[in-house]
């Protein structure tokens, strides 16, 4: 990942000219605004510090990119919507890997007893699975609202509908995760 | 435009108002949702579906991360960016910087003593604006209102008995 990127920024340095792009010193100012935001979002997304460094930077490489290195009208709303996809693109391959690992192993069913339920990592990461398999416009709700902790007119703004809209959806998506983490435990129990 | 925005904001505000109402007649809070949850087992079920998912929530939002988290996150993305802005002042502040608290965490420690001070002022300020007097004054006159009342139903000697005591 950090070869790719110190490729990426090498060719940045050359084919972007400077006058084309101005000084890019907001890229900074975003950065310091809205980077410990982003780094709390990523880490209750991702769970894990590697990851969210690599996403994290992903985000920045693409704002710094943004049509050919222009200011995006709404720099915050870019910011936590790019790493939101960044860090749920890199769930989805994380669980997909280990489906496939459990399906290459030993082909049983993992046997979890009742209190296991308990187990706060277990409960975490069905909700992050859960999560991911929302439809994107309630899953963008979900983060933006519980995990990024922005309030309901920020999150409108972000994405371009009402605070109520926003409520609404965010109803829908607490219920379908409930309906999710519910049936994801019956079915260990079967 | 100025009409507009205030338009706005009291529909805002109305938003509000009528959100919080209906919460309180339509929510969990409410008596009859309460005693239909208690005889329902659907709803118990959905009930505890929904309590789950909140554990949830609050199990990935309490989990701390180390606090050089933001400090490599954002070395990491600098290293990316073009050269003049990965060797800038702000760029090298930026790679040492650390989550700063917020006011409300920063003042939390000093809450209770904060709540004291704000109790024994209010205290104060009603002292000088005559409240605590005034309140005096109706409490010796609903006295005497008892006593007057007492000596005409049970006689005199009785209400001094009892109100003089």
């Amino acid at each position: 990942m950090t070869s790719r990127a110190n490729s990426y920024s090498l060719a940045w340095d050359f084919v972007v000219p400077e006058s084309l792009t101005g000084t890019q010193k907001w890229v900074l100012s975003a950065m310091k605004s809205h980077g410990e935001g982003l780094v709390n979002m990523l880490w209750r997304i991702l769970a894990n510090e590697e990851d969210v460094c690599d996403a994290y930077q992903d985000t920045f490489l693409k704002l710094a990119h943004y049509q050919g290195g222009r200011k995006p009208e709404n720099v915050k709303a870019y910011l936590f919507r790019s790493a939101s996809n960044t860090a749920i693109s890199m769930l989805r391959r994380r669980h997909s890997e280990r489906k496939f690992r459990t399906n290459i192993g030993a082909k049983q069913k993992d046997i979890r007893s009742p209190w296991q339920e308990l187990d706060s990592k277990q409960l975490q990461e069905r909700l992050r699975e859960g999560i991911a398999q929302l439809p994107d416009a309630l899953r963008e709700i979900i983060i933006l609202r519980d995990l990024a902790e922005l309030s309901y007119e920020q999150v409108g703004k972000m994405l371009g509908i009402s605070a109520a809209t926003a409520r609404v959806y965010r109803c829908k998506a607490v219920r379908q995760l409930a309906v999710w983490l519910q049936k994801e435990s019956n079915n260990e129990y079967v | 435009m100025n009409t507009f925005k205030a338009n706005n904001q009291r529909c805002g505000r109305i938003a509000e108002w009528f959100y919080k109402a209906v919460n309180s007649r339509l929510g969990l809070e409410a008596a009859w949702v309460q005693k239909h949850i208690s005889q329902c087992p659907r709803c118990q079920r959905r009930l505890a579906s929904l309590g789950r998912l909140n554990l949830a929530f609050s199990l990935i939002k309490s989990q701390p991360h180390n606090i050089d988290l933001l400090m490599r996150a954002n070395s990491r993305a600098i290293s990316v960016l073009k050269h003049s802005l990965r060797y800038s002042i702000k760029a090298e502040k930026l790679k040492k910087i650390k989550p700063e608290p917020t006011m409300l965490d920063k003042f939390s420690k000093y809450q209770s003593t904060l709540v004291n001070t704000a109790a024994c002022i209010a205290i104060l300020l009603l002292m000088k604006t005559g409240f605590v007097n005034s309140a005096r004054k109706v409490e010796d006159q609903s006295r005497s209102i008892l006593k007057n009342y007492y000596a005409r139903q049970v006689g005199q000697d009785m209400a001094d008995e009892i109100f003089d005591a």
